[in-house]
């Protein structure tokens, strides 16, 4: 069930930035983890969608850290305490500090991001970019990219099926794989290459390149006190990383 | 074909765009030899966090002033190819990543419009694609403005002839992949530390174990990935848009009028009726 929509979407994404930007700023592992522990996790928890955003998460964040950690904790020629001699390979206690630190940055940065984008209502966010007089190009490529993606996929889908039932078997060699990729793609490239000089014509057609503000057929949900706390956090965090920032230079 | 015929143009918004344009490709430039000059010391002890906070924030202001100042000189045809664009990085960049290849395959889309539709497209394409991507990957996010390049200068290769024979392709990719690959490595190092799929770790982790720093190490990897795709990608989409009818290529103008698929452009049956470029 998702969950009761409190905030405009516009302030949601708005914060995740911000709190990512301030896991940037301040820099430290202790308050990655703070904000992690205290912030992503309830975020979640309360989404209404825990299982989703948390195999997502895995998906995305797993095998990143899986891989930093092997990386940095295998090969870091700067490390100076050598804990396991392999060889090429030394595990050194700055790799491995170096990887914690990176690791936890890389949770928070996709735990953020990920639970503000799988519980955005994107109609209504480009509702608001729409009353908000944000450029109605921008509005129309990014709502119809979001449109196109699932369906794209699933016409990459078919055509494979199809494909595959005409005789295509995936090779082993790297030209038999580019071959398999171009009977898949070159089929979905024209017929989405159709779909859009239709588009094109239906959109001339009603006027899409002349100028003038446009309605949103979704009301409005942001209301002035959400604008003036989206400035409010802007320059809040910005204060905060310049002084930070500055006091880290003084010391 | 989309700009209105009862309507005067507005041409008092040509300056700020042009602007916009300036400031974003400046901010771009200044951000990455920001980084590559003044940081790479910083990387192996003190991991700065304004390095970090530079490369987002350069990279991704940069990406946004660009696509501000591209997006309303665009026309409607390029406007609408644009999400194929997008849709098609997206899901051919998932698939690639899960699998965990050593090439990425995420910029067939933006090569795709940069090819039909011009090189402005082409990097408003590979910009937006990344910030869309960024909703269901947000490692996508700050690779921005370095797909922003590749769409642009495939788009430049196109219009200077790379796609007109198909052995032309691979050279240009090269050289674009190249010039990406050198634009990534310092966003992947400074903003979280270098991490990739395994198979790009893997290469990292050969030239770590020989001693490189990680932003020289990842420098390298990009060089070499970045080329190594963009290679497989140029030659992918050369011979999708070969493979176009030419009714398709003939609804951009620029495909038209660069004759960007040399005699597949669709102009031998209006211009050159007895000029021997009929094949």
């Amino acid at each position: 069930m998702p969950r009761r929509r409190i905030l405009n979407p516009l302030t949601e994404l708005l914060a995740a930035v911000l709190l990512v930007v301030l896991v940037l700023v301040v820099n430290r592992w202790e308050f990655s983890l703070a904000v992690l522990l205290l912030v992503v996790v309830p975020a979640v928890l309360t989404s209404g969608r825990v299982r989703q955003i948390g195999l997502a998460v895995l998906l995305i964040a797993g095998p990143l850290l899986l891989s930093s950690l092997l990386l940095h904790g295998l090969f870091f020629p700067e490390g100076r305490t050598v804990l396991l001699d392999l060889g090429p390979a030394r595990v050194t206690r700055e790799g491995l500090a170096f990887a914690a630190v990176m690791g936890l940055r890389m949770s928070v940065f996709t735990g953020v991001l990920l639970t503000a984008a799988m519980t955005l209502d994107v109609p209504e966010l480009l509702a608001t970019m729409t009353h908000r007089r944000w450029n109605r190009k921008l509005v129309f490529v990014v709502g119809s990219a979001v449109g196109l993606i699932p369906h794209v996929a699933l016409r990459a889908q078919q055509i494979t099926r199809a494909q595959q039932a005409r005789g295509l078997v995936l090779g082993r060699g790297p030209v038999a794989r580019v071959r398999a990729l171009l009977t898949v793609t070159t089929p979905l490239v024209i017929g989405l290459l159709v779909d859009a000089s239709e588009r094109n014509r239906m959109l001339g057609a009603r006027g899409f390149s002349s100028p003038g503000p446009r309605t949103s057929y979704l009301p409005d949900t942001d209301t002035p006190r959400q604008r003036a706390a989206r400035r409010a956090m802007v320059v809040g965090v910005g204060l905060f990383s310049v002084l930070w920032l500055g006091s880290g230079v003084l010391a | 074909m989309s700009s209105s015929l009862t309507l005067p143009a507005d041409r008092t918004t040509e300056r700020p765009r042009r602007l916009l344009l300036a400031l974003g490709g400046a901010l771009i430039v200044a951000t990455y030899l920001f980084l590559v000059i003044v940081q790479p010391t910083e990387i192996a002890g003190g991991m700065g966090s304004a390095a970090s906070l530079v490369s987002l924030f350069g990279f991704l202001g940069g990406g946004a002033l660009l696509v501000g100042g591209i997006l309303p000189m665009l026309t409607t045809s390029s406007l609408v190819i644009m999400p194929l664009g997008i849709a098609l990085n997206i899901a051919i960049g998932q698939v690639a990543g899960s699998l965990g290849l050593q090439i990425y395959l995420d910029a067939i889309g933006t090569v795709l419009v940069a090819v039909l539709a011009g090189p402005a497209a082409g990097a408003a394409t590979g910009a937006l694609s990344n910030a869309v991507w960024g909703l269901f990957n947000p490692f996508a996010l700050p690779f921005a403005a370095g797909a922003a390049l590749i769409g642009l200068l495939a788009g430049l290769a196109a219009k200077h002839g790379a796609f007109r024979r198909v052995y032309l392709a691979p050279v240009a990719g090269l050289v674009v992949g190249a010039i990406g690959g050198l634009v990534a490595a310092p966003v992947a190092v400074f903003m979280f530390g270098a991490a990739g799929t395994f198979g790009t770790n893997a290469i990292i982790a050969v030239f770590r174990s020989m001693g490189d720093k990680l932003l020289v190490a990842a420098t390298k990897q990009g060089l070499l990935s970045d080329s190594l795709d963009k290679i497989v990608v140029f030659v992918v989409v050369a011979l999708i848009v070969y493979a176009l009818p030419q009714r398709a290529v003939r609804q951009f103008p620029f495909a038209r009028t660069h004759r960007v698929l040399g005699a597949r452009s669709g102009q031998r049956a209006m211009t050159t009726a007895g000029a021997g470029s009929v094949r």
